[in-house]
């Protein structure tokens, strides 16, 4: 029977509400926000960081198996051109390679460059390189539509179905004050430092152990299982580190996977097929580009009264996924926004890190602090007064104390002496998961006192180990440094995919409740060897206390146990109705703009996040500076370079497309703040995506802030700073 | 990349010889070969491994009166660590520091960053077409085209932009290379850096007047002192692991009569290090100050011929020309 609980969400010291849910009976009670915890919400080293740290761990691309042979696919350099004929004669003869397959026969068009046209297998790479250039395809070349405003010019402005509320255009007219500007934000690539693909080892018993750099195990092993016409579970999905998805690696197996499951199916023998960078920039996702038109204005209060807009940009040869999140934080009475997707002839756009937001963040927070100027008023200000989210409320004022906001912004915009002009904008950030799902998590404790937690979940570097083995080791008592954690693997119960920064809050609660079975199981054995009902066996440090002072330590419970140990599961149970469905989130940046070769450099960034209970502050801090160092990439560096006539990428390579490194990492503040959602036992929520969505509008706004004139357009280039100065000649 | 064969000279000499071959392709430290050979813009028969010479010379920095000589083989590290380098030409320790990362500084030598190729993304992948690949145009310089980081002086046919931050430099000092010839008559030839370089060619990729037989030994130059201060100057994008927008070394010289005189050196500006003249008529006529630095930029820019996509590259030329020429008077005594 489902029992009722009341506690407390909310921020800790801040905004709360009293929750009464129904709990599951085999659930433990949410923690709440007063719950004093003695491992969850601590600094943790992750558990693979030596690993990690020393090269031992083993990613999908170090994996060697003997007899391995190679796979790649023979890619077209056109962006758009049919196949006349294609001739892979000369490959099938080279000694060495194993087999070759047409995949665009003649007749077929191909849609982007970098498409493949055909694969091939062979004994080695140096043998399938030169394989590969073997191939002889005659194109019949059309003209590519390469760019989004080549497109709209060709194939005219599609249109979206538009958001409406209110009167927008009749609240335009009324405003007391309003701007109106266009931005636009440029394609990213996700340039994960592990490349995408996997190595494919057929069994003698006709299964199939796969490894690879996936952000779902689970969905890469039932498309696997399905491209391979096997049952699932005859294909056992292997990731046991990953390095960096976020976001390209979601969603089942790709074109390559299935050219080398299909090599080793037929060969009977392991076949290897991952990308090189330049296919990674081509091929494997982005993050689409946007123009976003907008109109904000506001009432003689300063309150904003209507945004409306268009927004466009292209998800490549694909639909839908362009759009930006840009009506999403503030309240807005009177909305009009209408959003399209512009097919060209690219590589198509894959989710990416808070798909839609930072791009549409970046242009509302600019229209803000552009209004906000109009109006005469620090943007802070005008910002506390538009934005009711209780959280973000503090985290405003907390981020702003931080980045001494008062002292380091200039009133006159531009005003420094010399060259090198500073200046301060921040920018909120909004998200939205609880996590979800049916997920169970196995504990087994042995005999000897080893505690193991076992789910097929991926870890994509975000430290889920360390956050599983908190969460049970906070149930048990012990350090989490005793739990040993497996997981990234199919032959354990099936885990969420790393999508939309669900795979914490998803997993977190399961592994908890898991942690507590373990610790009642435990507690009942204790009890039978001490003779006296459970309710007399109290824990305590790990271990047990009873009547007449009896007590044992956790190695001595478990020593009770039978030889087998014992095992037990945790479920995720659905969310309750938690504190707030959004998770906020704010950045201050500071910068430094040298206004005679309009080099940015951002000094410092203090990021202020919320995520419900944060189960291990040193990886959820790592978060939040990985997200912030990609979001000001985005912001100064990061740009797919397309030859306009022919689609083919300029820049496919580490140094000539910019990421931002370290000699370029500002001092970076993360703070979080502590809070329980409410949604599940432990209060978590996703953090990874959030991260991220603030920083490119609030370097754009310190740079405004800097030089006296606004960059509406992404990357900040050199180029662009000097010609919004008025500098170019 | 095609096969090759990995050729392994006991010495300079016989490298030079081994490379009158043809067919062959010179590798220092091989941090710009492989990326070529890897994309198939450069498929050699044959490549020397030049590391390999028994040579001390070629990789030892020596002091010769008042000049420096650096071996070839010397890498971009063992430059920015010398003392004797610190000394005698601070701006190449600076232009060396800017390069690339410590671990391809640790690898790349000083004749490689001399004649490594262009950066230009359309030379360097093979499925661009590319004048200096033999094509009769280049992309660059059509609409369309990305031209960010492509050159802006002597771009009518190939917009390409030479990447090498030490030749300006060396060029500026008036340096000179020692080249090993392997012929037992005259083993060595000499050539200013200011003559090691020519204009793009249709299907010539080198920038270089390097001919087969001939191997980069040494770079000679006078070392900064009384009356001689060189000063250089570069913008990037990223503070690091970036390539140069436009960089700059300025030489400048008084006599013992008081005659004043400049070398002004650009890279990345052109297909070849650029000599600007212009700034050099000017930096020549007083004592540099803000004024005359600024004139001496504004000099250099004038005669520039940037694309649409590269005029941001004419503010960067008169800043690097300023700052290298304050740079250098502030150190002239």
């Amino acid at each position: 029977m489902p029992r009722k609980v009341t506690f407390t969400a909310g921020v800790k010291g801040g905004a709360t509400r009293e929750l009464t849910v129904e709990v599951h009976d085999l659930d433990v009670d949410p923690w709440g926000v007063d719950a004093e915890l003695r491992v969850v919400g601590t600094d943790a080293m992750r558990p693979d960081a030596p690993l990690k740290a020393t090269g031992r761990a083993v990613y999908t691309s170090d994996v060697r198996p003997n007899d391995m042979a190679y796979a790649r696919l023979v890619r077209s350099p056109y962006a758009s051109a049919k196949v006349v004929s294609i001739d892979v004669s000369a490959a099938e003869r080279r000694k060495g390679v194993l087999a070759v397959t047409v995949l665009t026969p003649p007749g077929r068009q191909v849609t982007f460059a970098g498409q493949g046209v055909a694969a091939i297998c062979a004994e080695t790479e140096e043998i399938l390189d030169d394989a590969v250039h073997d191939v002889v395809v005659e194109y019949e070349a059309g003209r590519p539509l390469v760019t989004t405003d080549d497109a709209l010019a060709a194939n005219g402005r599609p249109s979206g179905k538009p958001e409406v509320r209110g009167d927008p255009d009749a609240a335009l007219a009324a405003a007391r004050h309003r701007v109106a500007a266009t931005f636009r934000t440029q394609v990213q690539t996700h340039s994960a430092l592990e490349s995408h693909g996997c190595v494919v080892v057929p069994n003698d018993d006709d299964t199939f152990t796969v490894f690879a750099s996936t952000q779902g195990t689970e969905s890469f092993q039932q498309s696997m299982a399905r491209h391979l016409n096997v049952p699932t579970e005859r294909v056992r999905v292997i990731t046991e580190h990953m390095g960096g998805g976020f976001g390209a690696k979601l969603g089942g197996i790709d074109q390559w996977d299935q050219a080398a499951a299909t090599f080793a199916r037929d060969l009977k023998r392991p076949v290897r097929g991952m990308l090189d960078r330049r296919e990674e920039h081509l091929v494997a996702g982005c993050r689409p580009d946007s123009v976003q038109e907008l109109e904000l204005g506001c009432d003689a209060d300063g309150r904003i009264t209507v945004l409306k807009g268009t927004t466009y940009g292209t998800a490549g040869n694909g639909n839908g996924g362009a759009g930006a999140a840009n009506t999403r934080v503030y309240p807005l009475p009177n909305l009009r926004m209408e959003q399209a997707t512009v097919p060209t002839h690219t590589g198509r756009a894959r989710a990416f890190r808070a798909p839609g937001h930072p791009q549409g963040l970046f242009a509302l927070e600019g229209i803000v602090d552009m209004l906000a100027v109009e109006r005469g008023e620090d943007p802070l200000e005008f910002r506390l007064r538009n934005d009711p989210h209780p959280v973000r409320q503090v985290q405003w004022r907390e981020g702003a104390e931080r980045i001494r906001w008062k002292e380091t912004r200039r009133e006159q915009p531009g005003s420094d002496e010399g060259p090198v002009k500073r200046g301060v904008g921040c920018a909120s950030g909004i998200w939205y998961q609880r996590g979800r799902g049916d997920f169970v998590v196995n504990v087994r404790i042995g005999r000897d006192g080893g505690v193991t937690v076992t789910n097929g979940v991926q870890d994509i570097g975000t430290g889920t180990r360390g956050v599983l083995a908190m969460l049970v080791a906070e149930e048990l008592g012990i350090a989490p440094a005793s739990v040993t954690v497996v997981i990234g693997d199919t032959r354990y119960p099936p885990g969420p995919a790393s999508g939309g920064s669900t795979t914490a809050p998803s997993i977190g609660p399961a592994a908890r409740e898991a942690g507590a079975h373990a610790r009642q199981a435990l507690r009942e054995r204790v009890a039978r060897a001490w003779e006296v009902p459970d309710e007399k066996v109290s824990p305590k440090d790990g271990g047990f206390t009873g009547p007449d002072g009896r007590s044992v330590t956790f190695a001595q419970a478990c020593a009770l146990l039978d030889p087998s140990g014992v095992t037990v599961s945790g479920q995720r149970r659905p969310n309750y109705e938690g504190f707030s469905g959004e998770t906020a989130g704010c950045q201050f940046a500071q910068v430094a703009v040298d206004t005679d070769t309009g080099v940015v450099r951002v000094e410092k960034v203090v990021a202020v996040h919320d995520a419900g209970r944060i189960v291990n502050t040193l990886t959820a801090r790592s978060q939040v500076i990985g997200g912030v160092i990609q979001g000001i990439s985005y912001a100064l560096f990061e740009d797919r370079q397309l030859d306009r006539r022919l689609g083919d990428m300029v820049n496919p390579t580490l140094d000539t497309y910019r990421v931002l490194g370290m000699a370029d990492c500002p001092e970076i503040v993360a703070v979080l703040t502590t809070m329980d959602s409410g949604f599940n036992n432990a209060g978590m929520m996703g953090l990874g995506e959030p991260v991220t969505v603030p920083t490119a509008g609030a370097v754009a706004n310190a740079v405004a802030n800097a030089i006296g004139v606004r960059v509406n357009e992404l990357p900040i280039t050199p180029a662009r700073v000097l010609a919004a100065l008025g500098r170019s000649r | 990349m095609k096969a090759f064969r990995y050729l392994r000279p006991d010495s300079l000499d016989q490298a030079a010889r081994a490379h009158a071959a043809g067919g062959v392709e010179l590798k220092a430290g091989g941090t710009d070969l492989l990326d070529r050979m890897k994309e198939r813009v450069d498929t050699p028969d044959a490549v020397l491994a030049l590391l390999d010479a028994d040579d001390d010379a070629a990789r030892t920095i020596t002091r010769v009166d008042g000049s420096l000589r650096i071996g070839a083989l010397c890498t971009l590290s063992q430059i920015a660590e010398s003392k004797d380098v610190r000394a005698a030409l601070p701006a190449l320790v600076e232009a060396t520091l800017d390069a690339a990362s410590f671990q391809i500084r640790n690898r790349a030598t000083l004749g490689g960053n001399l004649a490594q190729h262009t950066r230009c993304g359309y030379y360097r992948h093979a499925s661009f077409p590319c004048m200096k690949r033999g094509d009769a145009q280049c992309p660059v310089l059509e609409d369309g085209a990305v031209q960010d980081t492509a050159g802006v002086f002597g771009n009518g046919a190939c917009a390409s932009a030479h990447p090498s931050s030490l030749a300006p430099v060396l060029a500026a000092a008036g340096a000179v290379l020692t080249l090993r010839t392997g012929d037992k008559k005259t083993p060595e030839r000499s050539v200013a850096v200011a003559d090691f370089y020519q204009p793009p060619q249709r299907g010539r990729a080198s920038d270089t007047v390097l001919q087969p037989g001939q191997v980069i030994a040494a770079v000679t130059f006078a070392a900064d002192g009384p009356g001689a201060a060189t000063g250089y100057a570069e913008v990037r994008q990223k503070q690091a692991l970036d390539w140069a927008l436009a960089s700059c070394a300025v030489r400048l010289t008084r006599a013992a009569d008081g005659k004043l005189g400049a070398r002004v050196w650009l890279g990345s500006v052109a297909p070849t290090p650029h000599r600007s003249a212009e700034a050099e008529a000017v930096l020549a006529t007083g004592s540099v100050d803000a004024g005359l630095a600024a004139k001496a930029g504004a000099a250099a820019s004038a005669t520039a011929t940037p694309l649409a996509g590269n005029r941001y590259k004419l503010n960067l030329i008169d800043v690097v020309v300023s700052r290298a020429a304050l740079a250098a008077a502030g150190r002239l005594r």
